[in-house]
């Protein structure tokens, strides 16, 4: 059971050296010397933000980070492989890089290493696919509301994207938002569908107890509208919405957000003059037609339902206020996917492949035929059909083509959670001295999502996404604080 | 030797008058004193509201004398018992048991260290002697009022107490059923050797089967007035006791005290020479 | 005319024959309130019979004709409510998927639920019930506390129940114990607070002990009441174990109407409905029974 090094361990700097290695100086240079005295404090700090999981199984004590590895599985060593031969690669002089570490220390210089390559992800990703014998928990429930954009999370059972991954998921449907988080937090879940705010939300302790979440994927990019009720036909934009009563279904939600934006951009005070009322997604259309709501900004098959029941018309699609927002996204708790790191990769592989799936216009009809039944979405095929496809009636006696009015897409850009995150300051939902690069960075991960994406010998569908424009004003990742202090409407 | 004596037992009650002051009081009747004998059947008489009940309270221990107190058999006695059972005016049966469950009760708990079998047969006895075997099995409701105190009689004899209390048991039995009621009331007392202490209104009820009758004068302040010794011989059959003189006699003499409330000597309630037993 | 007061004379004797009368005529109305209109393809052009179609006004019966969408007339009429009936019961104890299981099985799950509850809550209930009611300085010590949370609706109870305890079987047992606690507890300490003197006289009289006083006496004689207490809690259990359900998203008959809800499928609320109130008639006559065991008449 003794770990047989395959080679010598990189940060080892006691262990003499055998004969022959090359030192030229057996000391820093100058230079160097200054680098460690100038530096190395901020290796150290470096080190204990990367907030990177040790990949040691089970409970272990080490202090934070990459430490050293407990080479006792195939991934493990060649990991320690990888990152080894980088060391190597930086330090190419043994007897320097003896002296560097012995002055930084080991913890350090790992960290320092690991902020400037992702030798996390190189370790873990680089290895061989999962065996189905490692998968440590095979029988995993996800939660999910009834709603279109949970649509690959929510497919991937009947279509069978969990099983061809090695794992035996159910989903298991929650009547409201509060519920999906409380049974995240409670386990009553090993991973749920989320509004694409919340895993931020939830980590930060706003409006929940602080739990670590992670969001590897967005499940669904637009697919919400603002569905208004047919005596106001004659609307034509904020400013003739005075005294509306609006829902939303969550505080912590895209929905909220863009309703609030787009309020506020046609000068109206989304907590003045509007009243905007948390309601579940069905009670929306049934308030619609009793006459208590004037509109809503809400998930599909919501919006359609109104139109099917005749109650409402679709006044705007998101995406033509923000196109290509994110929605609805994959989340699991930081401690499951560290407890359980094979199964985590598997499942994130399943949602990748399908929400690709999902993605191809082919593939929608298929798909609105799958998740209508009872057992999952329980709405009419034709409501799901519409919003699916984008070939849709729109309540104002229209038939409208939109292909993209939904459409799924994993990659949780960090400069998206940055906007949302400056959004919650924006309206006082969290303080405005909240670590916006250090909260997006441990929450939505991007990185991985990309690495997994090619894993699977999938596209990206955008090489970056830093820059975007919301009605026309354009984000600044840079500076969120400021960008949220920007708008005239706003409660920072 | 008497075998239960009321010793100068007074009762007191705060006074509920509606202009009362605290400390003003209701004296409901003082001094009574009087022995009952073993195998004796004693009677008292009186107004309504004039404490009997409350003084046979006393007697059984449900209730307290302000002063004064009750000794049966050289002992003093201030709580409920077996030695002391009690027939009550409404019964008192407890509903969801029949009437061999009732009777049983009291016979389990004043034969603890009997047999269930011995139990049943002593049970099943005294269910016979008051002629209730075919009601045995039967819930208080099912039965008549007559049945009722039958099986109130049965309970009380069953349990062989030193002395049976009996609280106006007849009062709400129709006249008829009541007749033959007391004949067996008679006959279980004479085969049993009990000792009897009955309080009624009724004075023909009380000469049928008492050998005396206390006399309490009304209330408030009652007394005992007057001791009537009952010398008609036994067995008395109520068909031919109104042929009696001395019957008629002692009846007209109760029904005088009772009417004007004051005993037949002339003497009125306040001459507490009056504790004679004539 | 004497024919009509005949029949109406034959009616009125049998009370069942009523209720049949009384049902058959509430079908009727319903029926004629929902009948479903006739449709006319012929006064549409194509694109509008498209539009309908895809908006599933309309849809394509057997022989391929378009006639109005039933499930599409608001509140639905018997025809469609009966299909949802009977297309349930057959199968009952299915499992098509983690969250569509057949009706029988939700009745199950319910019923524990509901159950687990009552029977926590009616044991605690008697027992407090029975010590409020035997000793006066108890009850008033206890009466303030019991006083304020008496009033508090079993539901409100629920979030601050998730919170502590998480489970949520535990939380909707718990919903179902605050629900089903109150009224069993009061009568209870009614009852045994106003057993009748005599009761406790002959008791003293026989000189039982407190023990065979309690089982004997006390627990009998205050029987009535306290059942009487348990089909009332019996009523506030089962209302609140509906909604806990539908809250807590627990498999189950309250779910169901929930989640037929969510499609505003109005046969499937009825039926839920109609499924939640039988299951209550029949529990409810199931205590009834029980409760007439242990009732007596006051002699």
């Amino acid at each position: 059971m003794k770990n047989k090094k395959i080679m010598n361990d990189p940060y080892d700097h006691k262990t003499p050296l055998a004969k022959g290695h090359a030192h030229a100086n057996a000391s820093l240079d100058d230079a160097g010397e200054e680098f460690v005295a100038n530096t190395a404090t901020e290796f150290r700090q470096v080190a204990a933000s990367s907030a990177k999981p040790c990949n040691h199984k089970g409970p272990c004590n080490c202090s934070s980070k990459v430490d050293a590895p407990a080479a006792d599985s195939h991934e493990d060593r060649m990991g320690n492989l990888v990152e080894e031969a980088v060391v190597r690669a930086i330090f190419p002089n043994d007897l320097k890089r003896r002296e560097f570490i012995s002055r930084v220390g080991k913890t350090a210089a790992a960290g320092l290493i690991a902020s400037v390559l992702p030798i996390g992800n190189m370790r873990s990703w680089a290895a061989e696919p999962v065996k189905a014998s490692d998968i440590e928990k095979k029988d995993l429930s996800i939660g999910f509301i009834p709603i279109t954009c949970a649509t690959p999370i929510i497919m991937a059972e009947p279509m069978g994207f969990y099983a061809k991954h090695g794992l035996n998921a159910k989903v298991r449907r929650a009547s409201g938002w509060a519920m999906v988080r409380d049974w995240g937090i409670n386990k009553e879940v090993d991973a749920a569908h989320m509004l694409s705010p919340m895993p931020l939300s939830i980590s930060l302790g706003a409006g929940s107890p602080e739990v670590p979440y992670l969001m590897p994927a967005v499940e669904n990019i637009n697919g919400q509208a603002i569905t208004l009720a047919n005596k106001h036909k004659g609307v034509k934009g904020p400013q003739d919405m005075k005294g509306f009563r609006f829902c939303v279904p969550f505080e912590y939600s895209m929905h909220n957000y863009l309703l609030r934006y787009y309020l506020a951009e046609g000068g109206i005070d989304p907590d003045k003059d509007v009243q905007i009322r948390v309601v579940p997604p069905p009670e929306m259309v049934a308030n619609l037609k009793a006459g208590n709501v004037d509109g809503y900004l809400a998930p599909d098959p919501f919006n359609q339902r109104a139109v099917y029941e005749k109650c409402g018309f679709l006044f705007k699609l998101t995406k033509e206020i923000w196109p290509g927002h994110p929605c609805c996204a994959f989340a699991i708790s930081q401690e499951f996917a560290s407890t359980n790191p094979n199964t985590y990769k598997a499942l994130f592989k399943s949602i990748v492949d399908a929400t690709y799936y999902s993605s191809d216009a082919a593939n929608r009809k298929e798909i609105a035929k799958a998740i209508s039944p009872k057992n999952y979405l329980n709405q009419p095929v034709t409501v799901v059909e519409q919003v699916l496809t984008g070939k849709y009636l729109d309540g104002l006696g229209n038939i409208k083509n939109e292909p993209d009015r939904i459409d799924y897409d994993p990659m949780p850009w960090q400069s998206m959670a940055k906007w949302i995150l400056s959004q919650m300051v924006r309206w006082g939902q969290i303080g405005p001295e909240v670590d916006f690069d250090a909260v997006a960075k441990k929450v939505y991960l991007e990185a991985d999502c990309a690495d997994m994406i090619t894993d699977l010998g999938y596209k990206p569908k955008k090489e970056s996404y830093d820059e975007f424009s919301i009605m026309g004003k354009p984000f600044t990742p840079k500076d969120p604080l400021g960008y949220a202090k920007s708008f005239s409407i706003s409660r920072v | 030797m008497s075998y239960l004596a009321v010793d100068h037992v007074t009762k007191i009650y705060p006074s509920l008058e509606p202009d009362a002051k605290k400390g003003d009081e209701f004296v409901v009747f003082e001094n009574i004193n009087f022995t009952i004998n073993k195998g004796e059947f004693v009677s008292m008489i009186g107004h309504s509201g004039c404490g009997k009940s409350t003084l046979l309270n006393i007697m059984a221990g449900f209730d307290q004398a302000s002063s004064g107190g009750i000794i049966l058999d050289g002992k003093e006695t201030t709580k409920p018992g077996l030695d002391r059972m009690v027939v009550f005016q409404n019964f008192a049966l407890m509903p969801w048991k029949t009437a061999y469950q009732n009777v049983e009760l009291a016979v389990r708990q004043s034969h603890k260290e009997w047999s269930k079998a011995e139990v049943r047969e002593w049970t099943m006895k005294y269910l016979q002697m008051m002629n209730l075997e075919s009601a045995a099995n039967r819930r208080p409701s099912m039965l008549s009022g007559g049945m009722r105190q039958r099986v109130g009689l049965a309970r009380a004899f069953a349990a062989e107490p030193k002395i049976l209390l009996l609280d106006e048991p007849f009062a709400q039995i129709d006249a008829l059923t009541r007749g033959s009621i007391q004949e067996e009331l008679l006959r279980m007392w004479e085969s049993t050797n009990s000792t009897v202490f009955m309080v009624t209104h009724d004075v023909d009820e009380a000469i049928l089967l008492s050998n005396r009758i206390a006399m309490m004068s009304s209330g408030p302040r009652a007394e005992l007035a007057e001791m009537v010794e009952i010398d008609i011989p036994r067995p008395r059959v109520r068909a031919e006791l109104i042929d009696d003189s001395r019957y008629m006699g002692i009846r007209n003499h109760i029904i005088k005290f009772l009417v004007s409330g004051k005993a037949m000597s002339g003497q009125d309630k306040s001459d507490k020479s009056s504790l004679l037993a004539v | 005319m004497e024919k009509v007061s005949k029949f109406l004379n034959k009616l009125t004797s049998s009370p069942y024959l009523l209720s049949v009368v009384l049902f058959v005529v509430f079908l009727l109305v319903w029926s004629a309130l929902t009948q479903v209109p006739k449709f006319d393809a012929s006064k549409y052009g194509e694109d509008d019979l498209m539009m309908m179609e895809m908006n599933g006004d309309i849809v394509r019966n057997e022989a391929g004709e378009y006639i109005m969408n039933a499930e599409k007339q608001g509140v639905p009429g018997p025809g469609p409510v009966m299909d949802k009936i009977v297309s349930e019961f057959q199968t009952p104890f299915a499992k098509t998927g983690t969250n569509d299981h057949g009706i029988g099985l939700l009745v199950s799950y319910t019923l524990k639920r509901f159950l687990s509850g009552f029977l926590l809550a009616s044991v605690v209930a008697v027992f407090m019930g029975m010590l409020i009611g035997m000793s006066k300085t108890l009850l008033t010590a206890l009466n303030p506390f019991i006083q304020v949370l008496k009033p508090v609706s079993p539901l409100a109870w629920m979030p601050l129940l998730l919170y502590t305890v998480k489970d949520p079987f535990m939380t909707s047992v718990l919903v179902v114990f605050m629900a089903s606690l109150w009224p069993t507890m009061a009568n209870t300490a009614f009852g045994v607070s106003n057993i009748k003197k005599d009761y406790m006289r002959v008791s003293e009289m026989v000189e039982l002990g407190w023990f065979r006083r309690f089982f004997s006496v006390v627990l009998p004689a205050a029987a009535p009441a306290v059942f009487a207490g348990l089909r009332i809690s019996f009523g506030s259990a089962l209302v609140a174990v509906v909604p806990a359900e539908m809250l807590l998203g627990e498999l189950g008959v309250g779910y169901l109407s929930w989640i037929e809800w969510n499609n505003l499928d109005i046969s499937g609320v009825i039926f839920a409905i109609v499924v939640v109130g039988i299951v209550g008639f029949l529990l409810d006559y199931g205590l009834s029974k029980l409760a007439a065991r242990f009732t007596y008449v006051e002699a």
